[in-house]
C-alpha cells in the first residue's frame, strides 16, 4: 500500500471491496443531488495570501453562495497549491499568481479581492487591489503602520470601492444582539463602568516548514523576507507586524470601541519579551485605558498573554452597575449575569432578548422543583429561616442567538452582499481606521513606558 | 526505540506522533503542524463546537440543504459506507429522530459530493462523529506528515486507534499491543491502522443501532483496516456484531481484520489478524 493516506482513495478502495457484498449499490441512498443553492449573483473573487488565514477565509467564503474563486496567489508554492487544491474540489478553477500584480494585470474579471498576507504588506496590496477597481476584504491589523492604514482608507474613498477589514466579531450575531438588544438597547447592563478583556495562549513553538520547501533568499528579500525563519514567524518581528496586541488584541479592543460607541481618550500600557529568546515582540502585555462616554467614565484593561492558557482563552467583559456581560467568540464562554439591585429579567426572557439560566440548546434535563439546590427563601416562622449548605451558584444568563455558521462566514456575507445590493458594511475602513490607532497607541504606550492621551482627530484617516 | 514522541490534546482525548528516523527539531515541527492540522478538523467535525459542519447539520429542518467543507463530507461519505457495510451496526445518524412517516428504510441525510452538501430528510439529524472522525483525523494527519516528507511515523489517538506507516529503519514495523494480561498479544506494524472499542474505560455500555437495545458485549473488540477512519469505524460495528458477524464480515472484505476477547485469556480473531497473532 502507498504511504499516502488520502481518504478519497481510502473509500474508492473499500467501496471497491464493499461492492462484493452488494454495499455499494445500497450507497445510493446516501448519495442525491442537493437542493440548487445558486440563485446569488455571482462574485468572482481572487485571494492574495493563502497562508493559515487565508485558508480560513476560503472556507468559510465556500459555503457563501455565489461566490467563485478566479484567482489565488502567494509567493509560498506551499501555500498556493494548497489553495488550488481546495478549491478545485468544489468545481473552481483559480489561476495560480506568485506576483499580486500579474494577477490584477491578468484576471479582469475579478469583482473582489481577499488580502490575508502579513500586516506589513496589507496597505500595498489593498491600495493596488483598489487601485485596479477591486473591492477589497483585508483581515486585520489593517496595517503595522499608522500611515499604511490611512493610505487604505484614503484609496477606499477615492475609488469610490468598498473596504472591508476583518474584524468579523461586528458581524457575529450573538455579538450584534449584544450590543443592540442587551447593552446598548435595553440597557439589561445599567452604567457600563468597567471592561476586561483577555486572550491568554499557551506556549507554542516557532513555525517550521516542510524539508526542500523552503524559499530561496533571493525570492524571500524580493518580497521583503530576511529568511524563511521571518518568513514563517513573521507575526513575532517588528518589521512585518505589530505583535499580539495586534493579532489576538485586535479583535477585542475594538469590540470595546464598537460596544460603547466611542474612542478611547488615554492608553498606559506595559509588555516584555520576557519568556520566549526568538521573538521581536513582546510575549505579554497589559494595557489600560480611560473611555469617556455620554453617562461617564469607563475604564477598560486587556491582557495578551502568550505563555499560559490559564483562565480558558479569549473574552471581553462589559460590567455595569445591572449586570455583567462575558462574551467570546466561543460560545461556552459566553455569559449574562444580573446584578442583585437590578429589576428581574423575566420580561427580557419571555421576549428573548435572554435565555433563562440552565436553557436552551445543551443545558441539563429540567430539574423539580423539589430538587434544585440553593438557598430556600425565608420560610414561616415553624419553619427554618435557612437551609445551610453548600454555596449557591450565581444565575448566569445565555444570549439566545446561535452562531450557525463557519465564525469568519457572516462578516463575508456582509462584505459580499455590500458588493452586490449595497448593503452597509459592519467594519469599513474608517471605523477599522480607528480600532488600528488603539492598537498601534498601545505598542507606542509600551515602548515610551507613560500615559498616552488621544485627541478625537487622532482616530479619523 | 527512543523515538521523539509529541502529544496533543483535541477531540476530548490526547493525539500522540512517534516519529522516527528524523532530527528531533524537524520531526516536533512537523508534529505541530499536524496538530493544527487537527484543530483545524476538531473545528469542522465535532457536534460540540457551534459553528461546526456537524453541529450546523444537526440543526437542520426537515428538507433543508447546507453546505459543508471537504472533510465532513469525506469523513460523512466513509461513515455512510460503513453503515451500508455493516448494515447499520455501525450508524453516525443513529440518534436521529425519524419523522413519524418516515419509512425505517429511507436515508436520514443524503449527501451531494459534486457540490458539497447535505440535506436532512428526518425531523431531528444527530450526527455523531465520535466513531470515526478520531481515525479521519489521523489519516488526515498522515498525508500532512507526507508533505514533510515523513513516512516513519506512528499515530495514535486516546489509545483506541493507532495508524502505522513505514517502519523505522531497522525494524520490521512499529510495535503495537492488544489485550491485557493473558491476552496480550504484540504485534509489529505498517501501513495499516489498528482500532479497539471496549466499555472499561468510559463505563457506558454500547447501543446497538440496529434495535437500540445495549449491546450484550462487554469485553474488547479490535478492527485492523488500511486507513484510521476504516479501523475506528469498523471496531465499533465489530463491538456490535456477533463473533459470527465479525467473522463474516472479515471473510467478505479482503484486506480487514477482527479480533474479539471471548475470555480472559481467549482472543478470537479473523481476515488479516489471523497471522499477526
Amino acid at each position: 500500500m502507498s504511504d499516502t493516506l488520502s481518504s478519497s482513495l481510502t473509500r474508492r478502495d473499500f467501496l471497491s471491496t464493499s461492492a462484493k457484498l452488494g454495499a455499494f449499490i445500497a450507497a445510493a441512498p446516501y448519495i442525491a443531488r442537493g437542493a440548487d443553492a445558486t440563485g446569488a449573483d455571482q462574485v468572482n473573487v481572487a485571494v492574495i495570501g493563502c497562508g493559515e488565514q487565508g485558508r480560513i477565509l476560503i472556507n468559510a467564503a465556500l459555503k457563501i453562495p455565489g461566490v467563485r474563486f478566479k484567482a489565488v496567489c502567494d509567493i509560498w508554492p506551499v501555500n498556493r497549491n494548497y489553495a488550488e487544491n481546495i478549491l478545485k474540489k468544489f468545481g473552481h478553477d483559480p489561476k495560480p499568481f506568485e506576483d499580486y500584480r500579474e494577477l490584477l494585470s491578468t484576471v479582469k474579471e475579478i469583482d473582489a479581492v481577499i488580502i490575508a498576507t502579513p500586516d506589513f504588506k496589507h496597505a500595498e496590496h489593498t491600495v493596488a487591489a483598489l487601485k485596479a477597481g477591486k473591492h477589497v476584504y483585508c483581515e486585520k491589523l489593517m496595517s503595522n503602520t499608522i500611515e499604511g492604514a490611512r493610505s487604505m482608507v484614503v484609496a477606499a474613498r477615492e475609488t469610490k470601492k468598498l473596504l472591508q477589514l476583518g474584524h468579523q466579531r461586528r458581524s457575529n450575531p450573538r455579538y450584534i444582539h449584544a450590543k443592540d438588544k442587551i447593552v446598548t438597547g435595553n440597557r439589561l447592563l445599567g452604567r457600563v463602568t468597567n471592561i476586561t478583556g483577555e486572550w491568554h495562549r499557551a506556549v507554542s513553538a516557532d513555525l517550521g516548514f516542510p524539508a526542500g520547501k523552503g524559499l530561496s533568499e533571493a525570492k524571500l528579500a524580493e518580497y521583503g523576507y530576511a529568511n524563511m525563519h521571518e518568513f514563517r514567524n513573521w507575526r513575532w518581528f517588528k518589521r512585518y507586524a505589530g505583535g499580539p496586541m495586534s493579532d489576538l488584541g485586535a479583535h477585542q479592543i475594538d469590540i470595546y470601541n464598537w460596544m460603547l460607541g466611542v474612542n478611547p481618550r488615554s492608553c498606559m500600557a506595559s509588555g516584555g519579551v520576557d519568556y520566549y529568546k526568538t521573538h521581536e515582540w513582546y510575549d505579554n502585555a497589559i494595557a489600560i485605558f480611560e473611555y469617556e462616554t455620554k453617562e461617564g467614565i469607563v475604564r477598560a484593561t486587556y491582557n495578551v498573554l502568550t505563555t499560559t492558557s490559564a483562565g480558558g482563552g479569549y473574552h471581553e467583559y462589559f460590567m455595569g452597575d445591572e449586570g455583567a456581560l462575558k462574551i467570546s467568540e466561543n460560545p461556552k464562554a459566553t455569559k449574562l449575569y444580573r446584578e442583585a439591585r437590578a429589576p428581574e429579567w423575566d420580561e427580557w426572557t419571555a421576549k428573548g432578548v435572554v435565555a433563562a439560566p440552565l436553557s436552551g440548546e445543551g443545558a441539563p434535563p429540567a430539574v423539580k422543583p423539589w430538587e434544585k439546590v440553593g438557598v430556600k427563601k425565608l420560610a414561616g416562622p415553624s419553619k427554618a429561616t435557612v437551609d445551610v449548605r453548600e454555596t449557591a451558584a450565581l444565575s448566569a444568563w445565555d444570549i439566545p442567538v446561535t452562531l450557525d455558521k463557519a465564525i469568519h462566514q457572516p462578516h463575508l456575507e456582509n462584505f459580499f452582499d455590500a458588493v452586490r445590493k449595497g448593503t452597509p458594511l459592519n467594519c469599513p475602513g474608517e471605523a477599522a481606521f480607528a480600532s488600528a490607532i488603539t492598537i498601534l497607541k498601545i505598542n507606542e504606550a509600551v515602548a515610551a513606558q507613560k500615559t498616552l492621551t488621544f485627541a478625537p482627530g487622532d482616530f479619523i484617516a | 526505540m527512543n523515538w521523539p514522541e509529541f502529544h496533543h490534546e483535541a477531540m476530548a482525548t490526547t493525539f500522540a506522533i512517534l516519529i522516527a528516523d528524523h532530527p528531533r527539531d524537524y520531526a516536533r515541527q512537523a508534529a505541530a503542524s499536524a496538530f493544527r492540522e487537527l484543530d483545524r478538523l476538531e473545528s469542522e467535525l465535532s457536534r460540540y463546537v457551534e459553528s461546526s459542519d456537524i453541529a450546523r447539520a444537526n440543526r437542520l429542518a426537515p428538507g433543508e440543504t447546507m453546505a459543508i467543507g471537504d472533510d465532513a463530507l469525506q469523513c460523512l461519505l466513509i461513515a455512510a459506507d460503513v453503515s451500508l457495510a455493516t448494515y447499520r451496526a455501525f450508524d453516525a445518524a443513529y440518534a436521529s429522530v425519524r419523522a413519524p412517516d418516515q419509512p425505517d428504510h429511507a436515508p436520514l441525510f443524503t449527501l451531494d459530493p459534486a457540490s458539497h452538501t447535505l440535506t436532512s430528510h428526518t425531523a431531528r439529524l444527530h450526527l455523531d462523529l465520535g466513531a470515526v472522525g478520531k481515525g479521519y483525523a489521523l489519516d488526515r494527519m498522515a498525508a500532512h506528515l507526507h508533505e514533510w516528507d515523513i513516512t516513519t511515523a506512528c499515530l495514535q489517538s486516546g489509545g483506541s486507534t493507532a495508524l502505522a506507516l513505514s517502519a523505522p529503519a531497522g525494524h520490521a514495523g512499529w510495535p503495537i499491543g492488544i489485550g491485557e494480561g493473558p491476552n496480550h498479544r504484540a504485534l509489529s506494524l505498517t501501513h495499516v491502522a489498528l482500532s479497539g472499542s471496549g466499555i472499561a474505560v468510559q463505563g457506558a455500555h454500547l447501543i446497538d443501532p440496529r434495535t437500540g437495545a445495549a449491546c450484550p458485549r462487554t469485553t474488547r473488540t479490535w478492527a485492523r483496516a488500511r486507513t484510521a477512519a476504516l479501523s475506528d469505524a469498523l471496531s465499533t460495528a465489530f463491538f456490535v456484531f456477533s463473533d459470527e458477524e465479525i467473522a463474516a464480515f472479515c471473510a467478505a472484505h479482503p484486506g480487514i481484520g477482527g479480533a474479539s476477547a471471548v475470555s480472559s485469556t481467549q482472543l478470537v480473531t479473523h481476515g488479516t489478524l489471523v497471522p499477526s497473532l
